[in-house]
C-alpha cells in the first residue's frame, strides 16, 4: 500500500482495523477454498452487470477511479489525538459509479494490491474479494439505495460508509476465527472497538466527501428513486446486521453453536441426514494425516462448485427464457 | 515510490523473465496451495521452499536482499496475529502464520518481479478471468502513478499554503478541507478519465485493448511449468515421510 509518511503508530493500528487484507497462510483450506469458489461467480455476475448498457468509456473510467482510491490514501483526515484516517472508498465508489461498477473497481484494486503491493494473498483473494468488493460495497450501497433520496439522505450516506467498513472488517475477522486463529476475549473486544471506530470514521469521511463533491458538480452522485417502503428497508438492514453478527458469533464460538445443536436435538437429526463423509471436513474413509483434511476440503470444494454451477445454469436459463 | 523498483525488476532479460507468464502462474498456484495446506514438518518444508525461491531470484538476477525485504511488507500484519496466537497459548500456529504468509508473499513477488504486469495480466486472462476486469486493472496500474503524483502535488500545495503537515492540530475545518481536497481529486480523476477515453476513441479504440505482443507457450515453458509445479509437492512428500 502507498503508505503516507508522517503517520503515527496509532493511525497504523487504525489502518489495520479498517483495511484487513488477509495474506496467504492465514486461512484454513476449507475457508479459503470455499470463498474462492464463491467469489468466482459473484465477481463474474458483477462484471456482467457493470457491462450491461455498456459504453466503452467505462473501462478507462473505472481504472482511473481505482487509481483515485489508491491515491486517496495520501490525503489524511485529522481525527483528534494526533491520529489520522483515510478514505477506504467502497461506499463512495458505489454512490458515484453504481454498485456493480464499484464492485469491479474494488476487485481490480484488490488484485493490484495482492500482485504489486504484497497486500493480501493470492489464494486469499477470494475471501478478500467477498469481504471488500462484494459484501462491503453492497452493504454500503443498501442504505443509500433505500433512503438516499428523501430527507434522510445524509444519514443514509453516513450509514452506508459505516456499514461498508464494518461488514468487511467483521467478515474478515470471522474468517480468521473460523480458520482457527484463537483470539482471547479482551483482544477480540479491542479489535471490534477499533473496527467500530474506523467504520464510524469512514462514514464521516464519506459524508464530507460526498457533500464537497455535490458542491463541485451535483451529478457526480447518483440519485436513487424516492419512496422505498420503510418497513422493507428496515427489515433488509436488520437482516444484514443480524447475519453479520451471527457469522461472527458462529465463528467465535463454534463450540457454543454445537452445544446448542445438541441441546435442541438438531445435531443428532442433522447427523442422520447428512451422515458422515464430510463431518468436520474429514473424509472418514481415509488413513490419518494431511491427505484426509485436504481430500475432505477438495470434496467440499467440488460440492460447492457443483452447487454454483447448477445455480448459475438456472439463472442463465431463466434470463434467456 | 518503491513499487517502481518492482516494475524495473520485471523488465529484466534473464531466462526466468523470458518464460511464458502461464508457465509461472501455474507453479505459483501449486506452491501456494502446497504451503497453505502444509501441517506437519512445516519448518523443514518452509526451509526447502525458501531455498527454492532464493535460487529462482538469483537465477533471475534480481537483487536478493531487497527482494527479501520487500516480501517482509506482509510481516507487520502477520506478527500482530502471531503474537495474538502466542498469547492465546498456541505458539505453533503463530509460527506457521509467520512462515506461510512470508513465503507466500515471497513466491508472489518472485513471479511478479520476473513478469511485466501487462504480460502477467494476459497470462491470467487465458485462465478465463473476465477480460473487462483485467482491462480495468491494467488501466488502474497505468494511472496509479499519475493520480498518486497529483495527490502528492495537492499535499505539497496545501502545505505551502500553510496547512500543518503534522496531524497534531485537528478540527472540523481541517477535516472539511481534506474532504474538499479529496473531492477535487475525484473530479480531476473523473475528467482525466473522460479525456483519456476521447483520446483513445480518436485513435480507433473499439472497446478492446490490442496488445503489441503475443504469448508463446513453447515446450521449454511446459517443461518448466511441470517441473516447478511438482518440485514443492515432491519436497513436501519427501519431508513428511520422515518421521
Amino acid at each position: 500500500m502507498v503508505s503516507p509518511r508522517g503517520d503515527t503508530i496509532v493511525s497504523n493500528v487504525i489502518l489495520w482495523g479498517t483495511a484487513v487484507h488477509i495474506p496467504d497462510g492465514f486461512l484454513s483450506t476449507p475457508v479459503w477454498a470455499t470463498l474462492d469458489v464463491a467469489a468466482l461467480p459473484a465477481v463474474g455476475y458483477m462484471v456482467r452487470r457493470a457491462q450491461r448498457g455498456f459504453d466503452d468509456a467505462k473501462v478507462p473510467l473505472l481504472g482511473v477511479m481505482g487509481a483515485f482510491v489508491f491515491a486517496a490514501q495520501m490525503i489524511n483526515f485529522p481525527v483528534g489525538i494526533g491520529t489520522t484516517a483515510h478514505l477506504l472508498g467502497g461506499a463512495l465508489l458505489a454512490y458515484t459509479l453504481g454498485p456493480a461498477a464499484a464492485c469491479v473497481t474494488m476487485a481490480s484494486i484488490l488484485a493490484i494490491q495482492a500482485l504489486v503491493f504484497q497486500d493480501g494473498g493470492i489464494l486469499a483473494l477470494g475471501p478478500n474479494l467477498i469481504n471488500m468488493a462484494i459484501a462491503g460495497v453492497l452493504a454500503g450501497y443498501l442504505p443509500f439505495y433505500l433512503w438516499g433520496a428523501g430527507r434522510w439522505r445524509k444519514a443514509a450516506i453516513f450509514a452506508g460508509g459505516v456499514l461498508s467498513a464494518l461488514v468487511s472488517a467483521v467478515l474478515a475477522l470471522s474468517e480468521l476465527l473460523l480458520s482457527g486463529v484463537r483470539m482471547p476475549l479482551p483482544i477480540l473486544g479491542v479489535s471490534l472497538t477499533l473496527f467500530l471506530a474506523a467504520a464510524l470514521l469512514e462514514g464521516a469521511i464519506t459524508v464530507a466527501v460526498i457533500g464537497a463533491l455535490e458542491k463541485i458538480q451535483p451529478d457526480f452522485v447518483r440519485q436513487p428513486r424516492l419512496g422505498r417502503p420503510f418497513a422493507l428497508g428496515a427489515a433488509a438492514l436488520a437482516g444484514l446486521l443480524l447475519a453479520t453478527v451471527g457469522v461472527l458469533l458462529a465463528a467465535a464460538a463454534p463450540d457454543g453453536i454445537q452445544k446448542l445443536g445438541i441441546q435442541t436435538g438438531i445435531a443428532s437429526r442433522a447427523q442422520a441426514l447428512f451422515s458422515t463423509p464430510f463431518t468436520g471436513y474429514q473424509a472418514a474413509f481415509l488413513a490419518a494425516g494431511w491427505q484426509r483434511k485436504t481430500l475432505g476440503g477438495l470434496a467440499g470444494l467440488a460440492l460447492v462448485y457443483a452447487a454454483c454451477l447448477v445455480f448459475g445454469r438456472a439463472v442463465a436459463r431463466k434470463r434467456s427464457a | 515510490m518503491h513499487h517502481i523498483v518492482l516494475d524495473r525488476w520485471s523488465r529484466g532479460s534473464s531466462a526466468a523473465h523470458r518464460l511464458d507468464p502461464r508457465a509461472k502462474i501455474v507453479p505459483l498456484l501449486a506452491l501456494l496451495a502446497a504451503l497453505a495446506t502444509a501441517r506437519h514438518g512445516l519448518p523443514e518444508f518452509s526451509a526447502a521452499v525458501f531455498v527454492l525461491l532464493c535460487a529462482a531470484l538469483l537465477a533471475a538476477r534480481i537483487p536478493l536482499f531487497p527482494a527479501l525485504a520487500r516480501a517482509a511488507l506482509v510481516l507487520p500484519f502477520a506478527v500482530v496475529f502471531a503474537v495474538v496466537c502466542w498469547l492465546a497459548g498456541d505458539p505453533a500456529r503463530g509460527l506457521s502464520l509467520l512462515l506461510k504468509s512470508y513465503l507466500s508473499a515471497l513466491a508472489v513477488l518472485t513471479v511478479v518481479a520476473t513478469t511485466p504486469l501487462p504480460a502477467l495480466l494476459r497470462g491470467i486472462e487465458s485462465l478465463r478471468v473476465p477480460l473487462f476486469l483485467l482491462t480495468v486493472a491494467q488501466f488502474l496500474y497505468r494511472y496509479l502513478f499519475v493520480i498518486s503524483e497529483e495527490a502528492q502535488h495537492m499535499r505539497k500545495a496545501a502545505a505551502a499554503r500553510g496547512t500543518p503537515t503534522r496531524p497534531l492540530a485537528s478540527g472540523g475545518a481541517r477535516f472539511r478541507a481534506a474532504a474538499g481536497a479529496l473531492a477535487v481529486l475525484f473530479a480531476r480523476s473523473y475528467g482525466r478519465a473522460q479525456n483519456v477515453h476521447r483520446a483513445m476513441l480518436a485513435r480507433g479504440f473499439t472497446g478492446r485493448l490490442h496488445p503489441l505482443f503475443d504469448l508463446h507457450f513453447r515446450p521449454a515453458d511446459a517443461a518448466f511449468a511441470a517441473l516447478a509445479s511438482l518440485a514443492p509437492l515432491a519436497a513436501r512428500l519427501a519431508l513428511e515421510k520422515v518421521p
